[in-house]
């Protein structure tokens, strides 16, 4: 039975000339990883046991938490090696194919869009902003600071005790509503102002508290290509906002440089 | 802030190298339904927590809605007093 291709990466043709490809294992960690050459590009691949490493077999590793975070982990921390020596095309996790001759199609197919795709992410780095917040630090400044609800606090303190109950409970829904406002518009200023220093940008969704772990809500998820003249300043902006907002229950975390696993998508 | 040498944790991985299931489609014996099956998992780990606070917020809501018929029954009696 032939052996599985799992392919991690794409690279320019000639990328080894320049830099020897590392000594590295696969997925399996048995497997070594090795290079692929075709006309204009070179796959970054390792084999795989075609029992072991079945669709089948493949679902059930994936339901355990502990494979899919080593081989998760493992997936990315070769492609970073890959990333520092060569400019790649990353795959997505478990792109695997079931043998030499699909991978060489699909290559062949591809090959075109992939040179003008590893064009276009040269000179360019890949960052990651992760916008948290202390909702109730900003829920207490929205409740201060906002114009609609000190035009309620007023009309409220006139009103009878009973009624004033009634109406502070409403005002307590508002309060959240503006405070949701808020939120998403601060995270959009923000992203404009960072979207301005990149050539490409994307959205990407927020992740609950569940999945995060932290106290800290995430409010914003999303990602930069940008460019290497570009970087300095773009890291010095964040920085600046970071110092600006950290006192009002704002938090940035930035990750990167990524290998470009957003702007390198080939279809 | 510390911008380099940031440690990655699992969340953050799985957030670039899963989301969107695999770049290149066709000849691929794991398809984009696998991949989307590992993301689904942590999905459903996700709504398994979620519906047991729902839950919870369910039965706290019901409390803090009896609480405000008995407030809107004070109320009325202090409109109807004054």
């Amino acid at each position: 039975m032939e052996k599985l291709i799992y392919l991690y990466g794409i690279i320019p043709a000639g990328g080894i000339d320049a830099a020897p490809l590392p000594s590295l294992k696969g997925l399996d960690e048995k497997s070594q990883i090795y290079r692929l050459p075709f006309e204009n590009v070179e796959a970054i691949v390792c084999e795989l046991d075609p029992v072991e490493y079945s669709e089948e077999e493949l679902e059930k590793k994936t339901n355990d938490v502990n494979w899919l975070h080593q081989k998760a982990f493992h997936h990315h921390e070769t492609l970073m090696k890959l990333y520092e020596r060569y400019p790649i095309i990353p795959m997505k996790f478990c792109t695997i194919y079931s043998g030499l001759e699909s991978l060489k199609n699909t290559i062949n197919t591809h090959q075109k869009r992939m040179l003008q795709l590893l064009d276009n992410i040269a000179d360019k780095e890949e960052w990651i902003l992760k916008l948290y917040c202390e909702r109730d630090k900003i829920k207490e400044i929205v409740a201060c600071n906002n114009e609609t609800i000190e035009s309620k606090k007023e009309k409220i303190a006139a009103m009878s005790p009973g009624r004033q109950y009634l109406e502070k409970r409403r005002l307590d829904q508002l309060i959240d509503q503006e405070t949701e406002k808020e939120t998403h518009v601060f995270s959009e200023t923000i992203h404009e102002k960072l979207a301005a220093l990149s050539v490409d940008h994307e959205v990407k969704r927020n992740w609950n508290k569940d999945v995060t772990g932290r106290q800290e809500e995430m409010c914003w998820n999303s990602v930069y290509m940008v460019d290497k003249s570009e970087i300095t300043n773009f890291k010095s902006s964040i920085k600046e906002l970071q110092d600006k907002w950290a006192e009002s229950g704002w938090y940035f975390e930035v990750t990167g440089p990524w290998p470009s696993y957003h702007f390198a998508r080939i279809s | 802030m510390e911008l380099e040498n940031k440690e990655v944790g699992l969340i953050d991985i799985l957030d670039v190298v899963l989301d969107k299931g695999v770049a290149i489609k066709g000849d691929l014996i794991l398809s984009i339904a696998g991949i989307d099956l590992v993301y689904l998992d942590l999905r459903v780990l996700i709504s398994s927590v979620e519906t047991l606070i729902e839950s919870n917020k369910e039965t706290a809501e019901k409390l803090s809605s009896k609480q405000f018929d008995y407030e809107k029954e004070e109320l009325d009696r202090v409109i109807h007093q004054s």
